[in-house]
């Protein structure tokens, strides 16, 4: 039977990491992460989980170990926050390029200056476009099913991509939810055992990375490329099958919420949505015709229901916990891409972003109805007056 | 934050008394988890890591709707504020944010007249309760397994918590006692706390 358990998001992805039957583990130290290490320490100091816990010099070194023995066929995690994903940057191309699915749980973190450990994207989303598959959990319970859901779906051969699976930092990282974990039994008939098509093994000797001519890196670019255009069907079944074992009711790309007769909505991902949810349902009740959008992954990103999803709506708005500095629009990462989601409908909606929870600040309900008002505003003119907001730094906020 | 959301905030030193403070808040979210409450229990982010002795505080939130401020990080308005180490009032003003009619509770040798010379806001009070914890079961209990997220690996309330917890239902209807005697180690140095709390009303 489902145990129900109290955990922060940390020590639920450290019990989905048991129950996956991790083999390498590979740590170095870096709030707010860090209790993901903490917890799996204490398994295999306490004989609870058989697995090879390896100290790294830095996040370099433990995504070069990951890989290593990800390549020679042992399931593997690691995981980081804020200048420790970014200090890694390097590792992450070759690993997805080499079609080694390690698992790397993100618990963001802002990056510096100053030293700032509150929660933001931007770690994360940074390294968005090396060929990882990639989203954010709500909730403790959030964080445990998505780190099963990702190795299954990297190590299934038709996709072999590493996986950054990532939650806020403090929000989901610290704060304990109520999380439901599930037998044994039920992990092992979601989760096959990892195997490599060709693993690092001495007595079947292979090459894994070797050097190339320029003639032949399209053609890895264009197969990684292609890993990215063959994982959502993957996706799916994955769900499909998670949802029917563990009686969940996951949508594979995104989740809506009130949305049925909805005039505008907030596009969104991560702890925030939970927070939102609650600020529609005061909305609502006051008569706002408002609802939401959850993203569950930002690679591969789901252009099509992504589309769809907005397409019914007269005004959007996405709500960005990360920065793009100068980037089009202004605003954070992900109104590019619901911009280029949308761009061949026939009729779109309004769109603008909300810089919103930047540096880990918190999104109260408050923030939310601001927010809501901008969307009306501009559903009453037919147009938006800008394409970003900083929260709570506008002037007629 | 709505108003039927009670909230708690404890006050300990950093690293010695910090498995004390996160199992007062715990132990008492846990407690009231048992009477069929929504309940809340972390620890501020932002005082973490902490040094020795650094000022630090848990929240505890308890409420009989589901707590829509779940990622809201500080009590804003703290109605019960427990403090685990008395030197703590004398530079900081714990009470910030509470309005009229709270409850402090105070791990200390000393009687709450000693006390509230300290507290240049006492009007605040409703009552303070003081308990000599540290007398009842000595030391506090210095164990990190479950700092930053981690799973407490010693049980709750082996150590000072237990009859600071005690104390506090006291002066508060927050929780039942038998409700913490379920859910804390050291049943016997909760009701000593109980027992022995200085309760005074103002």
């Amino acid at each position: 039977m489902a145990k129900e358990m109290v955990l922060s998001g940390c020590a639920a992805s450290a019990q989905a990491a048991k129950m996956a039957k991790v083999e390498v583990i590979c740590s170095y130290p870096i709030r707010p992460y860090t209790a993901l290490m903490m917890e799996l320490a204490k398994m295999v100091a306490n004989g609870e989980l058989d697995a090879e816990f390896i100290y790294g010099e830095g996040e370099h070194a433990q995504l070069s170990v990951v890989l290593g023995a990800s390549a020679a066929g042992a399931r593997v995690l690691t995981g980081s926050s804020g200048v420790g994903v970014t200090y890694a940057f390097e590792t992450y191309s070759p690993i997805a390029g080499g079609r080694v699915p390690v698992q790397m749980m993100i618990a963001d973190r802002a990056l510096d200056p100053p030293g700032d450990f509150g929660s933001e994207h931007t770690d994360a989303m940074s390294c968005r476009d090396q060929g990882w598959l990639m989203g954010w959990a709500e909730n403790p319970q959030e964080a445990f099913d998505n780190c099963l859901i990702n190795y299954r779906v990297g190590e299934d051969h038709r996709v072999l991509l590493p996986q950054f699976v990532c939650q806020d930092g403090y929000f989901v990282s610290h704060i304990p939810g109520k999380v439901l974990l599930p037998d044994q039994s039920q992990v092992d008939e979601f989760l096959p055992p990892y195997t490599l098509p060709h693993p690092l093994d001495p007595k079947h000797p292979v090459s894994h990375g070797p050097q190339i001519r320029p003639d032949q890196g399209t053609i890895m670019d264009l197969q990684r490329a292609q890993a990215h255009l063959d994982a959502p069907a993957v996706i799916k079944e994955a769900i499909a099958d998670f949802n029917r074992i563990f009686g969940r009711d996951y949508s594979p790309f995104v989740e809506e919420y009130m949305t049925d007769d909805a005039e505008m909505a907030f596009f969104i991902m991560g702890a925030h949505t939970m927070t939102a949810r609650h600020a529609i349902k005061h909305l609502r009740s006051q008569g706002v015709k408002i609802g939401l959008v959850k993203l569950r992954f930002v690679r591969p990103w789901p252009t099509q229901e992504v589309a769809e999803a907005l397409s019914k709506f007269k005004a959007v708005g996405v709500v960005e916990t990360s920065t793009s500095y100068g980037g089009a629009m202004r605003g954070g990462n992900l109104l590019h891409e619901v911009r280029a989601s949308l761009y061949d409908l026939p009729k779109r909606p309004l769109t603008t972003s909300f810089m919103a929870g930047l540096g880990g600040e918190m999104v109260p309900l408050k923030e939310f109805y601001y927010m809501a008002d901008i969307l009306s505003e501009m559903i009453k003119d037919g147009k938006a007056k800008k394409t970003v907001y900083w929260v709570g730094f506008e002037a007629e906020a | 934050m709505a108003s039927k959301v009670k909230q708690i905030t404890v006050w300990a030193r950093g690293v010695v008394q910090d498995k004390e403070g996160r199992d007062i808040a715990n132990g008492l979210a846990n407690a009231a988890k048992k009477e069929g409450k929504f309940t809340q229990a972390f620890d501020n982010y932002v005082d973490l890591p902490d040094r020795v002795n650094v000022p630090l505080r848990k929240y505890a939130r308890i409420s009989d709707e589901e707590i829509e401020e779940r990622y809201e990080y500080e009590n804003e308005k703290p109605e019960v504020v427990i403090v685990a180490d008395a030197t703590l009032v004398k530079g900081i003003n714990v009470l910030r944010g509470m309005e009229k009619g709270g409850v402090l509770v105070v791990n200390t040798d000393r009687k709450p007249e000693d006390i509230l010379k300290f507290i240049p806001n006492r009007d605040l009070l409703k009552a303070i309760v003081c308990v000599d914890a540290k007398g009842i079961c000595g030391e506090a209990t210095v164990d990190f397994s479950g700092s930053e997220g981690g799973v407490d690996a010693v049980g709750l309330g082996a150590g000072m918590a237990a009859p600071i917890l005690g104390a506090l239902v006291r002066g508060t209807n927050l929780v039942k006692l038998e409700n913490l005697a379920a859910v804390v180690k050291n049943k016997e140095a909760l009701y000593k706390g109980h027992e022995q709390a200085v309760v005074k009303t103002l």
